[in-house]
Parts: structure tokens; sequence; C-alpha cells
């Protein structure tokens, strides 16, 4: 059984509690209780529309969560924006915003944090360095690019899913958070962007897998939050339910 | 282990993966073709007419290229540079130049941060604010010139530092007719180039200008980066004024009228891509090469149904071939 809320909010890293979140007179979220621990997989599952992205959007600081706070190591912080997200190690993946289609692989991996050589008052791109650097971080967490140069248009959707997950391992992201990582992939490339995913569990990171593709989180996920309109329906750890039992969580089929 | 690449292969790498490569094998062409088939093309006569007339719109082309690849136009910037050739111009006249070249580069400068000021703030497309900006400034100045054209026949030495007879290599080539502003055009080519794609703002510029959400969701202030790059333009187009008004030693208020259009041409046909994200300073260089090139063949060739009026019609074509060129080049893998 899961722990209770006091236990929850101490054991994880990120912890959200009681978050409600209305946009007018439309209530996209209520009462929603989220976290995730160190070296752990925590599936957010529900279908189209049940509040999976606001979650999300609540936790990177780009919306204000109308009532609820959130904790990080156990202590209350308030996040205003994905920069400051970013700055105490939470690394969003998104789908078709993570990597710049015309740049090199490592120019992407950098961007926003280029490696500098200084000339006088000068900075100029230390591009061997950085293609250097791309290169072994990515080999060390198990994905193999031919080129650091090359560009990331003439990848595959996999990889470049890969080429974000190790972006955020190498810049120490403490949380990842991996939105629809494997939808629109083949079986192959799903099965190694998963094996990606327990490698960045196995250094302890946090990660959220937010899906509405049961079958993929089922073969990674320690636990699963699954929320249908705006509401927790539970939490559950891995074994208590069987593939079935949460797709009929998703839609509503059954009632807990 | 992977064996080494044979020469070919790198060849074809180089292809597809330099912006700069594919328009520099279509001038090479050209000039071949012409050299072979039009007599007195090879000439240092000829050739540095070519030179001389892409220096201008070489030189707008820098700013233009700089600002396509961040994903916007700007099309006042025949305007802008009308308005820097009126202050160096205007201001040289009445002895002082110095102060004039500042203007005229400051000015020019303000008025890109305007066009990227409007543009952030109200998120209408690059296409229309500059548009509208392009008669807006293009009025003013007609307003605070009251409509007069400058002309001078003082030869002012500054004048000289700017589009004067380089006579090192004048000398060495006979009936060679290279100008100061090519030297002024290569240094800001070089400095450009640099900063595009050896500096964090240039990386910067690529990525808004390829997709603004990844580049800001890994922190890059798109808003800023787009500022900054109509900045650029906008200069550029001032020290275009100061070129124009050296070489010509006047300035209407019509002035450079069009030019924003051959500036996209000389762009495109170097291989910026329109819609952001890829290019080179270098490309624009040649991209205006090329069409500096066909202007001349086609003068030379002495065409009866091409006259040298209807040089457009050429240079229309190149633009569709070379875009057509570019993107095969650009999706082969």
């Amino acid at each position: 059984m899961v722990e209770n809320k006091i236990e929850q909010r101490r054991n994880s890293l990120v912890w959200m509690e009681n978050i409600s979140k209305k946009f007018g007179t439309i209530t996209a979220l209520q009462g929603v209780n989220f976290g995730v621990k160190k070296g752990e997989v925590r599936a957010l599952v529900g279908d189209n529309g049940a509040g999976k992205s606001t979650l999300i959007k609540v936790l990177m600081g780009v919306h204000k969560p109308t009532t609820g706070q959130i904790y990080f190591n156990g202590n209350p912080v308030s996040i205003n924006s994905p920069k400051e997200a970013r700055e105490i190690g939470i690394e969003a993946v998104y789908q078709d915003l993570a990597l710049v289609n015309l740049m090199s692989i490592s120019r992407n991996f950098f961007l926003g944090r280029e490696m500098e050589k200084k000339v006088g008052p000068m900075g100029f791109l230390d591009i061997k360095a950085m293609d250097t650097i791309c290169r072994k971080s990515l080999h060390e967490i198990g994905i193999e690019i031919r080129s650091a140069a090359e560009r990331v248009g003439s990848l595959s959707g996999g990889e470049r899913q890969s080429i974000a997950i190790g972006r955020g391992v190498y810049f120490g992201a403490k949380v990842l958070i991996l939105d629809e990582p494997t939808s629109a992939l083949s079986v192959a490339e799903t099965r190694k962007v998963l094996s990606y995913i327990e490698n960045a569990r196995e250094r302890q990171l946090a990660v959220i897998f937010i899906t509405h593709n049961v079958h993929h989180v089922y073969m990674v996920a320690d636990s699963y939050t699954i929320i249908r309109q705006g509401r927790c329906v539970g939490t559950y750890l891995k074994g208590e339910l069987s593939e079935d039992d949460i797709a009929d969580l998703i839609t509503g089929d059954r009632e807990e | 282990m992977r064996a080494p690449d044979s020469w070919v292969l790198k060849i074809r790498r180089m292809f597809s993966e330099s912006t700069v490569a594919g328009p520099l094998a279509v001038l090479i062409v050209i000039i071949i073709l012409l050299s072979l088939f039009v007599p007195k093309f090879l000439s240092f006569r000829s050739i540095t007419g070519i030179i001389n007339a892409a220096t201008l719109t070489g030189a707008i082309a820098i700013g233009i290229a700089f600002l396509m690849i961040s994903g916007e136009f700007d099309l006042s910037v025949g305007t802008i540079m009308a308005v820097g050739g009126y202050l160096f111009g205007g201001l040289a006249m009445a002895g002082e130049p110095f102060l004039g070249f500042a203007l005229a580069l400051i000015v020019p400068t303000l008025l890109g941060v305007v066009n990227g000021v409007i543009l952030v703030w109200t998120e209408i497309p690059s296409f229309i604010v500059t548009l509208g900006t392009k008669y807006f400034y293009r009025g003013m100045l007609w307003v605070v010139t009251a409509g007069t054209m400058l002309q001078t026949v003082d030869r002012q030495p500054i004048y000289n530092i700017f589009n004067g007879r380089l006579d090192l290599l004048n000398n060495i080539f006979s009936e060679a007719n290279f100008r100061n502003s090519l030297i002024w055009l290569i240094l800001l080519v070089i400095i450009f180039q640099v900063i595009l794609a050896r500096t964090k703002f240039g990386n910067h510029v690529f990525a808004v200008g390829s997709n603004a959400g990844a580049a800001l969701g890994q922190g890059v202030k798109v808003k800023r980066v787009k500022i900054y790059s109509f900045a650029i333009s906008g200069l550029m187009a001032g020290v275009t004024g100061i070129l124009l008004f050296s070489q010509y030693y006047t300035m209407r208020v019509a002035s450079g009228d069009g030019m924003e259009l051959s500036a996209i041409a000389a762009a495109v046909v170097g291989g910026t891509l329109i819609t952001g994200g890829a290019g080179s300073i270098w490309g624009a260089l040649v991209g205006a090469l090329v069409i500096s090139t066909l202007r001349t063949g086609v003068v030379l060739m002495n065409i009866p149904f091409i006259p040298a009026d209807n040089f457009e019609a050429i240079v229309g074509v190149t633009i569709v071939l070379a875009a057509i060129l570019n993107t095969y080049l650009r999706n082969r893998k």
C-alpha cells in the first residue's frame, strides 16, 4: 500500500500537495496529490484532457496553482518560472519542443549553456570541447551517436528523445519529466528509450513519465498516479494493478 | 572501425552540411560558363565591376541574412539605408563627417531596434511590421529633409576611406578598379560570420530561427535575440548608406527603394532558409556576387530580347532555381 500523505511529503524528492487549478470558472485540477522519489519512475497516466499537462505545468512554474503547495526535499518551495524549476533541478523533456532540428547534436546539447573560450573580452564557442563532452556524456549513459556535428533533424524520433534525456542527465537534473516520450516511436525505439529511463533511475534520478499509453509505462514504472477529469483517482505501486485495471481507471469504466 | 572517408564522401558531406557550398558551386559554374562563351568577360575590368556592383547589395544582405536566420524579415532596410545616407552625407557636407558617420550607424541601429520591439510586443509578423515602418520611416525622412536631394562635388577624404580606389591592388592588375569598399565588406562579412557561427549569441540566433519554443525551453532569451538581430539589420543598412553616398556623392529620399528585395534575393541565393534557422553570411556575399555576375554576363552577352533593363527576369529565375537547389541539398542526407 502507498504511504500516507505525511510520509510521502517527507520521503519524496518532489511532492505536490492538494493542488487545485482553476482557469476562470473551469476547474482543471482539484486537490491532486502527486510526487516522485529519488530513483523512482512514477507514471502520471490519464486520458487526454485529464489534467496531466496542467499538473506538470504547475510543477514547471508555467502555471501558478490556485491552492496547494509544492515541496522539494521536504521543504516548501514556490516555483514561478521554468527557469526556477530548472535551477532547483527539475528538467522537462517535451515531445516537439525539446530539440532544434536544424542544429547539430552538440549545439543542441549545450543550447543555453554553451561552453566558451575567452579571447580578451570576447567569448567564442568552444566547439571542439562541446563535441567531445557531448559525445562522451551521451556514451556514458548508453547513447551512441555517429558524430556530435550531425544535424538533429536527420535523427530518428527515438534518438532525438534520448539526446534530450541525456542532456537533462548531464546537466544534473534531479527530477526528469518526460512528456509522452514513447508515443510516435517504433517498437525497437521505444525499447531503447525505456532503457534510458531505467538508466536514469539507476543514477538515482526521479523520473516522471507522462503518458496515456498504459502498455509502455507498465514496463518501467515503479508506481502510478492516475488522474481523471482533474481529480486524483489514486496512486498504486507496481504489481498492485494489471494493465487492464489501469486502463479501466483511466477511462472511468471502473470506480475505485 | 570506420574506413577513412573518400574525398567523394567528404565533398558530399560538405554539400549537405554547409549552406555555402552549394551557392559557391553555382557561382563557379556561372563564372566558368560566362568566361567560355562571353568574350571580354574574364578581364579585371569586368571582374572588379562585378565586385563593385555587389558591394552595396552584399553589405545590406549581411544584416538581412542574419535577421532571416533568426526567422524574421526586414522590408524597411532600403528606407533605413537612405536615412543613414542622409545623416552621413548631410553632416559630411556640413563639415561634420565624423559626427555624420557616428549618427549614420546609431540612428539606423535604433530604427532596427524599433522594428524588433514592435515585433516582440505585438507579435505581428515581421513582414507586416517592417512593411509599415518602411513607409513610415520614408515618410519621416521626407518630412525632415523636405524632400531635398543631397549632392556634392566636394571630394572629402572620408569618402575615399569608404570607397576610394584601392591602388595597392589596382597597380598590380591592369585595368582593375578595386575599391576600398571591398575591404570594408570583407571585414564586415568576417565579423558577422564569426558572431553567427562562433558565439553564444549566434548559436541562439540559429535556435530561435529554427524552433523558438525549444530555444525558450532551454532558457534562450528569444525576444532579446530577435531585437538584437533587427538592430544588426538596421546597422548594416546604415553602413550601406555610408558606402552608397561615398560611391555616388548623392542621396535622394527614394534612394534604396527595392534594395530590401535584392538583399533578400542575395541571402536566399546564398543558401539562407526563408523560414529561418539556416544560412550564412558568406552565403549572402556569394549570393550578391552570383546576381551581380549574371547581370554583367547579360550585359556583355548583348542578347537582343534580354536587354540589361530586363535583367530582373534573370534574377527571378535565379532565385527560384537557387531555392530549389538549396532545398534539394538540405533534404539529402
